[in-house]
């Protein structure tokens, strides 16, 4: 006899839908798994026939052929278990077609006949064309995001067995996990900022205009310290945005908020040891999404930026220009979001202490070497360059608080706003051709910017980016459609070409 | 006396220079410069050279035997064309143009490689060293007190190194008057540090380089004091303009008390570590240099001076940028203490700052400001 159930695999973040097609005939007793599975879910004959006799379920003596349809698309992971499991009981007449007919079912089963979550819910349920969904009980949550399949629940195959026999009522979703340990430290607010004044403009420009940051300084300047305070300030994620972050931290196999949904921009700082398939994506055992993906929608955090292998920062160069990175492997390509705000932090040279004060003490060579890791082409990807100095004492001590992050954050908000009435999400997005436009220049404007151009310390193109970083100055301001001096000079400031190549000359 | 006596090697050839036996007695290892004196004290660098590959030259047999072997590896004519080719010349200990301050020196060099023309080294001169990692205070002082010195006839020596010796060599060039003098520690057709490379060439065109390294020789870290000795015995007056507390003018400063020369020393900021020791040398009673007009009053020469500056041709800043300039002060500063302590926006802050900078008051770099002495 023959069973389909429906279910789905990973590629990447997205899901694929996968025919489980049970096929039950007399024969030498066996069980043959075909269609390209890869070894965790080749396992998937010892979990499931352990889980049907743990369950009280009958193992067929007979010739099993399980296929995995379409036969090219690779399965990875045990998600595959439940309908495995499923469809051996409807080809061998233990469970009839019609209670299994229009649901589809995703898990893991345990020896014991117990349902596990596997990583990837919300793009696995996304994929499904199917009306109704199964899921281990821990998932629930993380399938209801998606809102267009029904979502239900089980614990053990057993009580599954004997809901959809109509023996018992499907069970009720576990009530939200309720709160238990300490709550969540709160977000980081930038009222904690003392003093460093302009610091937190860059961090205002940045969060608004989605201009990508570096900061530049000695240790214990509060590099650290200010690129935490920005996630804060970007607006919540809403609609497909949040549905995009969502699918992708639940298939990096990663907890989802309580609530289903991610709204808070994501937050990804990967240390300076991460290797190149870390940051961009990849793997061997299957496509997972990189550090940069994780960061889709919100911040990337690179800490001692100097530190990372030169190769792995100019893997960076590609998806920071298109917001996607196209990941190849010999058995599949994928694409993976990655629309990120990069902060960069960086010391000024190995020892830290280089600038014009003269207390480097590194060699020519180690300093040269430190600053070749930070390629030109990377660099000037960096809109907002700024070299932050050693708060002062009195500052750190006593020195007012500073405006916190909400305050902060509805300006934010609102230029974000007026972005979007450009039809664009921010004003990094705005194309060159309509920034005559969009940001016609001031006289004085206009001065300021030919005498940078005629010495040499503004290119073309950083022309376009001074142009993008005054728009958004202005739009902090509340200014009209012109740009005026202050903001062309603000952006000019805020460009400051923080790495050397040569510190004293 | 080891071993049967050896053929001369071939480049024994005659008719060949003094000048060729001096370089290729310079080029033999382990052959430092009083060992190199001691011999030109006994011998003319032809007979030198020929003790050398008799293998008599020390009563060490284990040195004489090293230079021996050395030896016998050199062709002194390919050598000395080799020479010719880079235009690099040679003054010997004992030969008629070797400079009479060295020769009574107790340390002197044993052989000088040269690029320019020795005649250079005749008239007042002035030792101008300092750190390799100045401030921009450090720059423009080594800059202005090597061209106003030029300006006045007094020759300029340094080392050619990055930060103040190579800005006092600027400035020397720049007074287009008397010759600048660089005593480098690499061979003198190595350029180092190799941004200085227009400078080297430029020195070596209107004044003199000198070299103990024979050509070709890297610049090790050890070559540097000892060139710093040559340099203190050359001047009159050794100025430091800036240095740290542990920077390489120590041991300049050092050969210059050993020979009695007079050390002055250009006083800085005490909160900046690039003055540290110059600052120091002050509390210990070296003579301040503010300006030329005090190294030449302390050569005795004119106290004159080089004439008033031009005038400023800046056109003043307005008020908001008087402002500005004042909270920049005369130290780098980042954008961040330049707004903070003239309690403006940082937009504001920015609009004085670049209008300073058009008009030459102010420049940037590498995300610190500072504030420009002359347009």
């Amino acid at each position: 006899m023959l069973a389909t159930i429906p279910s789905a695999t990973l590629l990447g973040v997205e899901g694929r839908q996968v025919a489980v097609e049970v096929h039950v005939s007399s024969g030498l007793p066996g069980f043959t798994l075909v269609g390209h599975p890869d070894p965790v879910c080749r396992e998937a004959r010892d979990r499931v026939r352990a889980a049907l006799l743990s369950s009280g379920l009958p193992w067929p003596m007979k010739r099993v052929t399980v296929n995995l349809a379409p036969g090219m698309l690779r399965k990875v992971g045990p998600g595959l278990d439940l309908p495995i499991a499923v469809g051996l009981l409807v080809a061998t007449g233990q469970l009839e077609p019609e209670a299994v007919a229009g649901c589809a079912f995703l898990g893991e089963l345990g020896l014991d006949g117990s349902l596990r979550r596997v990583p990837g819910i919300v793009p696995l349920v996304g994929a499904l064309e199917a009306r109704a969904v199964v899921v281990p009980m821990e998932c629930v949550a993380e399938a209801a995001v998606v809102g267009r399949v029904r979502v239900r629940a089980a614990g053990r195959l057993s009580e599954l067995v004997s809901c959809l026999r109509g023996h018992d009522p499907w069970p009720d979703p576990p009530p939200p996990p309720t709160v238990d340990g300490p709550p969540p430290p709160p977000r980081p607010d930038l009222a904690d900022v003392r003093g460093q004044p302009v610091g937190r403009v860059a961090l205002e420009i940045s969060a608004a205009g989605g201009h990508h940051l570096l900061l530049s300084g000695p240790p214990g300047a509060g590099k650290t310290m200010l690129a935490r305070r920005l996630p804060g300030l970007l607006p919540p994620l809403e609609g497909d945005d949040a549905l995009a972050a969502t699918t992708i931290r639940s298939a990096a196999g990663q907890a989802l908020p309580p609530a289903g949904l991610v709204v808070d921009p994501p937050f990804r700082a990967p240390h300076h040891g991460a290797s190149a398939v870390a940051l961009i994506g990849g793997g061997t055992a299957w496509m997972r999404p990189g550090e940069i993906s994780q960061a889709h929608l919100g911040v990337l955090f690179l800490d001692e930026m100097a530190e990372f292998p030169r190769m792995v920062l100019d893997a960076l160069r590609q998806p920071l220009e298109e917001g996607v990175v196209r990941v190849s492997r010999a058995r599949a390509s994928v694409t993976f979001p990655a629309r990120f705000l990069l902060v960069g932090a960086t010391n000024p040279c190995p020892c830290g202490e280089a600038g014009p004060e003269g207390r480097c003490r590194c060699t020519d060579g180690a300093r040269n070497r430190y600053h070749q890791r930070l390629s030109g082409p990377l660099l000037d990807r960096f809109d907002l360059r700024v070299v932050v100095a050693r708060p002062d004492v009195a500052d750190l001590l006593g020195g007012a608080a500073g405006e916190s992050t909400a305050v902060v954050a509805a300006r934010v908000a609102a230029a974000r706003e007026r972005a979007r009435s450009r039809g664009v999400a921010c004003n990094a997005q705005l194309p060159a051709s309509v920034l005559d436009q969009v940001a016609p220049l001031a006289p004085s404007a206009l001065a300021v910017l030919e005498h940078q151009l005629r010495v040499g310390a503004l290119s073309g193109r950083g022309l376009h980016r001074v142009r993008r970083v005054a728009r958004t100055i202005a739009d902090l301001a509340g200014a009209g459609t012109l740009i005026d001096e202050h903001h062309v000079c603000l952006a000019l400031g805020l460009r400051a070409d923080v790495v050397p190549v040569e510190v004293a000359a | 006396m080891t071993g049967p006596a050896r053929e001369p090697a071939a480049g024994m050839a005659p008719g060949l220079p003094a000048e060729a036996y001096a370089a290729a007695l310079a080029g033999l290892p382990a052959m430092g410069h009083r060992r190199l004196v001691a011999a030109l004290r006994r011998w003319s660098p032809e007979e030198a050279w020929r003790h050398v590959v008799g293998g008599r030259a020390d009563e060490d047999p284990g040195l004489a035997d090293l230079w021996c072997s050395a030896a016998a590896e050199v062709d002194v004519d390919g050598l000395w064309r080799r020479h010719l080719h880079a235009g690099a010349g040679l003054l010997w200990f004992g030969s008629s143009g070797y400079p009479g301050v060295l020769a009574d020196d107790h340390q002197p060099p044993g052989v000088l490689f040269h690029r320019g023309d020795p005649s250079a080294l005749a008239g007042r001169r002035v030792g101008i060293v300092g750190t390799r990692q100045c401030t921009r205070y450090g720059r423009e002082m080594a800059h202005e007190l090597g061209r106003d010195l030029a300006a006045s006839g007094v020759r300029v020596v340094s080392g050619l190194a990055a930060g103040v010796d190579g800005a006092a060599h600027a400035g020397a060039l720049a007074a287009g008057a008397a010759p600048p003098i660089a005593v480098v520690g690499s061979g003198v057709d190595v350029v180092y540090p190799r941004r200085n490379s227009q400078l080297w060439a430029d020195v070596a065109e209107a004044g003199l380089l000198l070299s103990e390294a024979p050509l070709g020789a890297a610049p090790e870290a050890w070559r540097f004091p000892v060139r710093n000795r040559v340099i203190a015995a050359l001047s009159e007056v050794v100025v430091v303009v800036e240095s740290h507390a542990r920077g390489g003018s120590k041991y300049t400063v050092e050969a210059a008390a050993d020979r009695s020369r007079t050390v002055m020393a250009v006083p800085g900021s005490v909160r900046s570590p690039a003055s540290a020791y110059t600052n120091a040398l002050l509390a210990d009673g070296c003579a301040p240099a503010r300006d030329a007009t005090d190294i030449l009053v302390a050569l005795g020469l004119s106290t004159a001076g080089p004439g008033p500056a031009p005038a400023d041709s800046r056109p003043a800043p307005g008020p908001v940028e008087a402002g500005v300039l004042g909270a920049l002060g005369w130290e780098p500063a980042s954008l961040e203490g330049v707004v903070l302590r003239c309690g403006l926006t940082p937009g504001e802050t920015m609009v004085a700052l670049s209008h300073l900078q058009r008009d030459g008051w102010a420049t940037t770099r590498h995300g610190w400001w500072e504030r420009c002495a002359h347009g």
